[in-house]
This record gives structure tokens, sequence and C-alpha cells, in this order.
């Protein structure tokens, strides 16, 4: 069968799918635990009347038993060899059972392993047990084929690519999603949707998890996007357990009432899983048979999706903007990176893209001395488990962006496709492949084109070679190709002009890459933000920015609402109630304070940059430094503990204040020293004892001791107390301070405690830490406990005295 | 469900901002917090989440016998009673475990070395609550699938080092669970490594269908 006598077939009726078989194979005598494939060929009466009865009770398609006979799961059997020999013989008794007036859809089905970047096992490797088990299905004579009960987008990418690469069958393709309407790792029905009707799927659907009714939102949300038919197999209401015995909750006729409702919303296949029986299906027939089903629409949307979010773009939909910023040209940090093979600066972006407002992040790792293949596919890999953002895959290799667009578990955009030659022979078809969405550079092998004329010749050509692959105009973004203006001041209307063609002629996306409007001239922002606005009002609706420019965000904001892309000016609203901070801190510069007042508030408010200038006026006016840390700074620190214990200053508060005042104690301290040399600071050692690893809550009570004053010596984690004692004994220190997480190291405490004791040393011990008591700390003999850093530095004065 | 241990390589967890915060003694009706101060604190939260490569792991085993306080879990004998009680449904139970990694440990280190502590302690309270919505992560994975079965997971998770649970039972995970696969190790004191890592069990139990279901 090929894919347009498939779609004939559900243009004429809605076509009825088969029903559960495992329930139906267990009434015959399969054994719980046995390999259902195996059990199959050894006791083939099973399957043959369950078909049979499929076929008389109405159904148009039967699957083929073949749902767990993939190579992995066929090895938990010790099957594993037998993959071939087994899908070809099930195929013949599904033959067998129901003739040739029946189509026979060859079933592919999870394969128990968790497939890269979610899981263990690589992509390449899922793609090709698949492959095995598909080119079986094909000799053993399938019509067509089905991915069912799918719980993760990629290992279903997989499946699909494989069916692909292997057959020009037609292939359904459906995931089970659960009663938060989504897949087991996150994947929405939308998202799903679109992702894999861009990859190939001839159908989309969903089947297992639940019954009819809780999966009539979750077709609703696919229908809105498919531009295939869309089916559904639910199960037989929700599952039950009843005196060890499983089984579910909603009768064949109530079942098959919900008919009605599909074909309403427009599905075109319908069949039963889990717990549903032949006589459930001639129901569902009996309701439908009469019924002319409605046709679905035939285009794309013009969408990207990642594993979990969908971005869909138009006329009517916000501006997008594309975080330019994953792009080492002229970043150091990130090409030093690049090269030593890290991702944690390009990981650092993605997530500052994401919160300051990007929808799509661009992703560029070209640069001299790396393997760009091999970069991109593992920043490919990372991002799309780190951000919720689509990728745009950016690349002048085709190799590049066709190694990143088989593994991103998505739909891409590719940054991009030009009308050279090169890129229109061999990219364009691997997009198509993909079903990647792309940029289209209007620039050839000749020329980049100064006039909109030009451009648009390009752009024609390149949708043109695009259609002959199966694109059509939604999947193609124009870029209206920006130019600098000080060099050509007609620049901005030529691009000007191909993005109002793109957006009013050819109804395409249109993108700019705003910055480049301004290249060697002053005050450049203010080019960017006017032209922005403009293309903006020509239609553009899409742009390569840094989203970290507050500015930017703020006037796109700003033109989403002026030219109607903001309903209810919700996300304007909504982005100004975030961020107030703007109006806030001009209220309050007016304010004129005294130096002394500057100096306490800063402390209060912990800010560190502006002290010492304060401080240095203070003096200036005559202020004395003692008179600054006593009346001041202490004063100020006691302030904000007494806010920490009431709870209205939290710890970063209480840590930022701490170090504004040691900031402003430390340019005091030359000066302090002459005046009283008498002020000498205490020493305290501080460590976690052997045998523990945790070390925060002791870096945090140091550093408040140390803005108190105290001249810390932090030994680390897992000190052993030899250590301790050799270092109190050298630098004479009055006041040890050890730290414990788990009562399994708390103990240590204690030892290193008595061991000084035994030497004789005076030395004073305070401790602390999670499981650590007052009462623990007593019997232990410790001077004194203290439950957080505050206390601790209060205890750490009484102990010092 | 069978009796293989899965690994998931990379999950995405999103950061539970609510309680990095509360972690930090942010409590909603008390502390005064400026929105140049949330945004400061806001991003630093995400730069420490893109640090974070969260990892999880877990197996189904069955309840081999039980006793009034012990029950014995595949072949391991566990002295506690109150996991015996909240076993007191189940045939089976889950094993669970999870991780951020080192990465972000390191990140901590560098900022304290380099005197940033509020980048530090924010960066901590990040990979913690992290590592906990991990776990929660990997038990509601288990949840969903268990359902098809009309099984579910007791509510409650338990941990080695909880109440009466002693921490010696950590040998039990890393015995089943072969956790070095994830990058954990096990220290003789019965701590983890990387330090933002939990284990927990949870039973099996039949679903009991709520009422309005
Ligand atoms: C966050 C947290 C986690 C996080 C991070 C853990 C980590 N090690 O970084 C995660 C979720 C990963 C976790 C895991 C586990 N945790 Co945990 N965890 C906590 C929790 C809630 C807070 C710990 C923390 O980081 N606090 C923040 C830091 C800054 O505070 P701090 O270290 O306590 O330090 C402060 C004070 O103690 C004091 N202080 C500290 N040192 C010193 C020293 C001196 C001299 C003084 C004066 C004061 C002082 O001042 C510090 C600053 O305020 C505690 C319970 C609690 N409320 O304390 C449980 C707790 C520590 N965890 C516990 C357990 C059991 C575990 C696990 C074993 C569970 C499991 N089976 O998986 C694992 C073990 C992890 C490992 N690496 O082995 C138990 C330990 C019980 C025990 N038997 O020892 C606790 C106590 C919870 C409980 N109530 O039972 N945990």
């Amino acid at each position: 069968m090929d894919k347009a006598a498939f779609y004939k077939l559900l243009k004429e009726k809605i076509v009825i799918l088969d029903g559960a078989t495992g329930t139906e194979l267990q009434k015959r005598g399969m054994p719980k635990g046995a390999c259902p494939e195996q059990w199959i060929l050894e006791n083939p009466h099973a399957i043959l009347e369950t078909q049979k009865a499929y076929k008389e009770a109405g159904a148009d398609i039967v699957y083929a038993p073949t749902f767990g006979a993939n190579r992995w799961k066929l090895k938990s059997f010790g099957l594993e060899d037998k993959v071939e020999e087994i899908n070809i013989k099930l195929v013949q008794l599904s033959r067998e059972a129901v003739g040739s007036d029946t189509l026979i859809a060859g079933n592919l089905s999870p394969t128990g392993e968790f497939i890269k970047p979610f899981g263990e096992r690589a992509f390449e490797e899922a793609v090709d047990i698949y492959k095995e088990q598909v080119q079986a299905l094909v000799d053993g004579g399938v019509d067509l084929f089905v991915i069912e009960t799918m719980i993760d987008i990629q290992e279903t990418r997989a499946a699909l690519l494989a069916v692909k690469e292997s057959t020009d069958l037609p292939v359904m393709v459906s995931m089970t999603f659960g009663e938060d309407e989504k897949t087991l790792t996150g994947t929405d029905p939308i998202t799903a949707a679109i992702t894999l009707e861009a990859l190939g799927a001839d159908a989309i659907g969903c089947n297992c998890s639940t019954g009819p009714k809780d999966m009539i939102p979750i077709l609703k949300k696919i229908k809105s996007v498919a531009g295939v038919p869309v089916f559904v197999k639910p199960n037989a209401g929700l599952p039950v357990m009843k005196d060890g015995e499983l089984f579910y909750d909603l009768g064949a006729e109530e079942f098959a009432n919900f008919a009605d409702e599909f074909v309403e919303i427009g599905i075109n296949l319908i069949g039963g899983c889990c717990g549903t029986t032949p006589e459930y299906i001639s129901f569902l027939k009996e309701k439908t048979k009469a019924i002319t089903p409605k046709l679905w629409r035939e285009s794309k949307i013009c969408a990207l999706t990642s594993v979990r979010k969908t971005v869909v773009m138009g006329e009517n939909m916000p501006l997008v903007i594309v975080g330019e910023r994953i792009n080492p040209t002229g970043k150091k940090m990130l090409q030093q990176e690049l090269l030593e093979g890290k991702l944690s600066e390009v990981r650092r972006l993605a997530l500052e893209q994401q919160q300051k407002g990007a929808s799509i992040l661009d992703v560029n790792v070209g640069m001299p001395g790396i393997d760009e293949k091999k970069v991109m596919v593992d920043v490919v890999e990372n991002l799309s488990t780190l951000s919720e953002l689509p990728l745009c895959i950016d690349s002048s290799s085709s190799d590049v962006i066709e190694a990143a667009l088989r593994i991103y578990p998505g739909r891409a955009l590719i940054n991009s496709i030009s009308g050279e030659e090169k890129k229109l022979k061999k990219l364009l078809p691997i997009a198509a492949k993909y079903g990647a969405m792309f940029i289209a550079l209007p620039l050839d092998d000749k020329e980049v084109p100064s006039t909109a004329e030009g451009r648009i010749k390009i752009i024609e050509k390149i949708l043109e070679e695009a259609k002959k692959v199966g694109y059509g105009t939604q999947d193609m973004v124009v870029d209206g190709l920006v130019m600098t203006v000080s060099s050509d001041q007609k620049a901005s209307l030529e691009t000007l002009k191909v993005i109002e063609y793109a957006a009013k002629q050819l109804k395409t996306s249109s993108i700019l890459g705003l910055s480049n409007i301004s290249f060697g001239l002053p005050e450049r922002q203010w080019l960017n933000s006017a032209f922005l606005m403009m293309a903006m009002a020509k239609g553009l609706n899409m742009a390569i920015a840094n989203p970290s420019s507050e500015n930017l965000m703020e006037l796109k904001m700003a033109g989403d609402v002026l030219i109607g892309r903001d309903a209810n000016c919700k996300n304007y609203i909504d982005y100004f109630a975030q961020s107030k901070p703007t109006s806030q801190s001009t209220n309050k510069q007016p304010k004129e304070e005294n130096t002394s007042t500057k100096i306490y508030e800063a402390v209060l408010k912990g800010e560190k940059e502006d002290i010492e200038a304060y401080i240095q006026q203070a003096l200036d006016e005559g202020m004395k430094p003692f008179s600054i840390v006593d009346e001041l700074l202490i004063p100020a620190i006691n302030k904000v503990g007494e806010l920490y214990d009431k709870k209205e200053y939290f710890l970063p508060q209480l840590i930022l204040s701490a170090e504004a005042m040691k900031t402003g104690f430390n340019y005091l301290e030359p000066l302090l020293l002459k005046e009283d040399s008498g002020r000498k600071k205490t020493k305290i050692i501080i460590a976690t004892v052997k045998g523990d690893i945790h070390d925060i809550g002791k870096n945090i009570v140091g550093l408040m001791l140390k803005n108190y004053g105290f001249e810390v010596i932090d030994l680390g984690k897992d000190v052993p107390k030899e250590e301790i004692l050799k270092q109190v004994k050298e630098q004479n220190v009055p006041i040890v301070g050890l730290s414990a997480l788990m009562t399994t190291t708390m103990g240590e405490m204690g030892v290193v405690i008595d061991a000084a004791k035994k030497e004789g040393l005076k030395t004073k011990f305070m401790v602390g830490g999670a499981v650590v008591t007052k009462e623990f700390a007593n019997e232990i003999g410790a001077n004194g406990y203290a439950e957080d850093a505050i206390e601790a530095v209060r205890l750490a004065q009484t102990l010092e005295q | 469900m069978d009796s293989t241990v899965r690994y998931f390589e990379s999950i995405w967890i999103e950061p539970p901002m609510g309680r990095i915060l509360y972690r930090l003694g942010y409590k909603k009706t008390k502390t005064k917090l400026d929105e140049h101060q949330r945004e400061q604190i806001e991003k630093l939260i995400w730069e420490g989440v893109s640090h974070c490569h969260p990892k999880g792991a877990f197996l189904i085993l069955p309840i081999t016998d039980r006793t009034k306080d012990s029950v014995t879990i595949g072949k391991h004998l566990v002295e506690s009673k109150s996991l015996t009680e909240l076993l007191k449904n189940s045939e089976a139970v889950a094993l669970m475990a999870s991780t951020i990694g080192d990465e972000i440990i390191h990140a901590i280190e560098d900022e304290i070395k380099k005197e940033n502590s509020v980048k530090a302690v924010i960066f901590d309270s990040t990979a913690s609550q992290m590592a906990d919505k991990t776990v929660a992560w990997v038990m509601d994975f288990i949840n969903k699938s268990l359902q098809k079965e009309a099984k579910a997971l007791t509510s409650m998770r338990f941990s080695p080092g909880y109440g009466d649970l002693d921490l010696k039972y950590q040998k039990i995970f890393f015995e089943e669970l072969k956790l070095e696969k994830l990058g954990i190790s096990l220290t003789e004191t019965y701590m983890m490594t990387p330090e933002k890592s939990v284990t927990a069990i949870c039973g099996v139990e039949n679903r009991v269908r709520r009422e309005d279901e």
C-alpha cells in the first residue's frame, strides 16, 4: 500500500483499527510473564482466532502481534537472534487470520531501553534495532506500519526514522499521554504532533494509558496543529484490581459511544487498546459505518519544538527572539571552553537567555581548532535536556547541520540555506528529510544583492527548490539580510522591502540579525531599536538578538502591543509587572542623605560597591575611623542580625551585608591599627571533621566570622584530628570550630576534643552541623554549640572573652 | 515492570524556585526582598542550574519476608519499624537514586575560593533542591508507569538516615542499583559523593481508586 492509497481510504470512511491483543491471548491461555511473540508461534490458534474475530467485528486494519519483537526486548527471553524469523512468521500468521482484504500494520513499540540524551543508549543504536525489525516486517509482507504506545519522543523519532529509511510504506505514529497530558518523558501532544509530522509521520495519534474520555482534550490539541490524519486507540476506561485480576471499567457500548465525539473532532481512524475486545470493535464499527469522515488540513504549521515546548510563529504572534549568544565569535571564554571540550559556558548562556525571554536558542560552535560536528552534537544533546527552548542550528557546514538534526529531539530551525548551488542541492534535501524549518538567506554564488529585487529573486528560487523536496511556504523564514547603514544609507530601506514582501506577498515568517545595521556608528542601540520597530511594522516576526539587552526586550514588548500581536496587552503588562525595578530605583535617587546614613545604609542593604567611597568621604569630613566602626558599621550589622533573626532578611542578604561590612572594615583597618594597636584579631580554626565531606555550613560560619573581624584558619573538610591539633599548637589558636553533617560523622568531634584535652590544650571548642544539638555538644565536652552562622559569631565573641 | 535497573542519563528538572529560596531562609510573609535583589538571586539560581546534571536510577524488588519490625527486600534484611509500617500494603518496593553530578560541587568550591559567598550559598541551595526534585521525578516516572498495572507507589518515600532507618542500609542501594554507573560512590561513613545525591525507597501498592474516578 502506498501513502496515496492510505489517504484515499481515510477519505472514504472512518477506518476501524483492532482492539487489545494481549488480554485476548491471555484468555486463550497465555501465561503471565511469557514471551508473547514466542507463545504465539507455539500456539498459533490463539492469534488466528483473535485477529479473525477483529476482522469480523469490522476492523479495517489489524496490528501484527510484533509489539515486543525487537532485539532488545527479545533479549530478555534469550531470543535476540531470532528477530527476523519471529517477525516474518508473526506477519504470516496475521495474514492467515485476516486474508488479503484486511490491512496488516507492522507494529513497532518501545524497546524497553532509554535513549540518549534522556537515557544511556545511543540514538543510532536504537535506529538500527528498529531497522532490523522493520526489514523483517517488510519481508513478512505488512501493508503499513504503526509505531505505538511510545513514551519518549526520541525513541519515537528513532523508530520513525528507521521506517522512513527502509521503506515507503505509510507509517502511523502514536504516543501514550498520561493524566497530565504528557508522555512519560514530558512531551505534550502539540509538541509531539509537530515533531513527528515534520519527521514524516503519515498519521499521528494517541493510545493506551487512559480511557476515551480523557483522550478527548489530547486529541483536540493534536488536531489543532496536525497536517496529517489523526487516530486514536483508547483503553476500555481505567484499570481496576479486583481479586488480584486486572480489568477495565468501561463497557463495550459505553466505549463506542465516544465515537461520535471522536468523529466530530475530526479523527479518521479509531480502535481500542488495553481491555477492549472484538465486541468493542463491533460497536465502534456499527457507530461509524455510515459516517463520512472529516478531511484533515494538509499543510504544516509554522512552528518549532523542543522536547517539551512548541513555539508558533505567525502574523498575530509576538515577535520571537532568537537568542544569539551561543556563538564563539568574539567570546574568549566560550572559545577556550569549547577548545577544552567543556560546555558549562554554553549551558550558562542557554539558561540566561531563556530566563531573559528568548524563545529560541541559536547554536553556533564554528571556530578553528575544534571538531565542529562533534561539538555541535554534544551541545545539542546537552541543551535538549537542559533548556526547554527549541534550537536554531547555525553552521556553514551541511554535515554539521545534518548530524545535529538527526539527534535533535524536536523540530529545529536551520540557519541558513542560501541560493548557493551547493546549499540547494545538498542541504535542502537534508533539511527536508528531517522536516526542519529553515532560514532562507538571499544571496547566491554570484552576488549578495544590494537591492530588494535582487534578494526577492533569490528567495523565490530557494522556495521553488524547497517545494520540490516537499516544503511549503510555512516552513521557510526569510532573512531580510541586514547591511550596515553607515556604508550604504539605502541598505535599511532595501531590507525593509524584503521583510514586507515576505509578510505580505509570500506570507512567510521573516527574520533579521539586527545589530549589523549599526556597525561602525556610535550609540548603536538607537539604530538597532529604531530599525526593529520599522521592521516589525512591515511584518517582521523573528529577530536574532541578545535578549539580555533590556532596551530591546522592552521595545519588543511595546512593539507587539502596537501592532496587535499581544492580545489584551497581557504580555506587556506581565512583563512590566515583573520588572518594576526601573521605576522604583529612579524614585529612590533624589533623596539626599548625609554620609553617615549612606555608610549605615550600605551595610544594611549589602551594597559593597560604594562603601569605600562613602567611608573616604566621612574621613574627609573629619570622622574618626573608630567612630565609623563603632557608630556605623557595627550598629548596622547588628541591625542586620536582628532583621535576620526576625526572618525579614534571609541568608543571601545577611551575607551581602556582612561582606559590605567587611569591605568597609578592611578599608579602615590600616588607620585603626595606627590609632590603636591593641585591637588584635582573634584566631579561629574551623574544620569539617574526618569522614565528613559536607562543608558549606562550615564555610558560611567561617565567612561570617571573618566578616566580624576574626582571623579564620579554614582547614577544609575530612580533616584528621592530628592535623587540627597540630595547627592549634603551631599557631597558638584559642578557639576551634568543628562541623559535621551526619550522625555517622559527628562522633568524630568528640574524638578531637578528647585528644585535645589529653594533650592538655586550653583551646575552646565550638561545634555545629545539621544533626548536632546542644545536648550532644555538652556530652562531648564542647564549650559551645550554635545553630547557625550568626549564632556562631555570637558564640565566638563570648568564647573570646 | 521488570526487574532490571533503569538509568536516566539526563533528566530535565525545572528549578523549584520557591524551595530553593525557602532553604536559604526565605519566608514568604516575612522576608523583604526588593525586585532588584530578587532578579539577581534568580539569575544566580539559573546559573547554578546550568551546572547541574540530573541523573537517576531505579529498580523494583520484591519483599520476600517480613516480621513486626523488619522487612526483607530481595535478599536484604532491613530492620526499621517505620519502614516496615510504610511497606505494610506492599509486595514490592522501588529503590531509587538521584544525583546532579560533581560539576556544581566544583563550581561551589571555586566560588568559595573566590570569596563569592552569596553565589556559593545560592548554588548550594539550588543543587540540594535539584537533587531532591530529581528523585521526586524518578518517583513520578515509576508511578506513571505503574498506572497501567493499576499499581502505585506509596505517597511517602523513605531514605537511609531518616528516622530509624540506619544509614548503613545505603549499601543496599549501591549493591542493587550499581550507583557507580551514575558516578556516585559511598564513603566509609556512608556519605555519598558527589554530595548532592539522594537515595530513596517506596512501596509498590495496588492503586486505590479515588472517589471521583
Ligand atoms: C539540604 C539537605 C540535603 C541535600 C544536600 C545535602 C548536602 N550534603 O549538601 C540533599 C537533598 C542532596 C540531601 C541528601 C541526603 N541527606 Co540530607 N539534608 C539536607 C538538610 C535539609 C539541610 C542540610 C544543609 O545543606 N543545610 C544548609 C547548610 C548551610 O547548613 P549546615 O550545613 O547545617 O550548616 C549550618 C549550621 O549547621 C551551622 N554549622 C555548621 N557547621 C558548623 C560548625 C560550627 C563550629 C558551628 C558553631 C555551627 C555550624 O551553621 C551553618 C550555617 O547556618 C538537612 C536537614 C537540616 N535541616 O539540616 C538534611 C540532613 C542532613 N540529611 C539527612 C540525610 C539522611 C540525607 C541522606 C543520607 C538521605 C539519603 N539517603 O539520600 C542524603 C545524604 C547525601 C550524601 N551526600 O551522602 C539527615 C541526616 C541524618 C543523619 N542520620 O545523619 C538530615 C539531618 C535530615 C534529617 N532530619 O534527618 N540532603
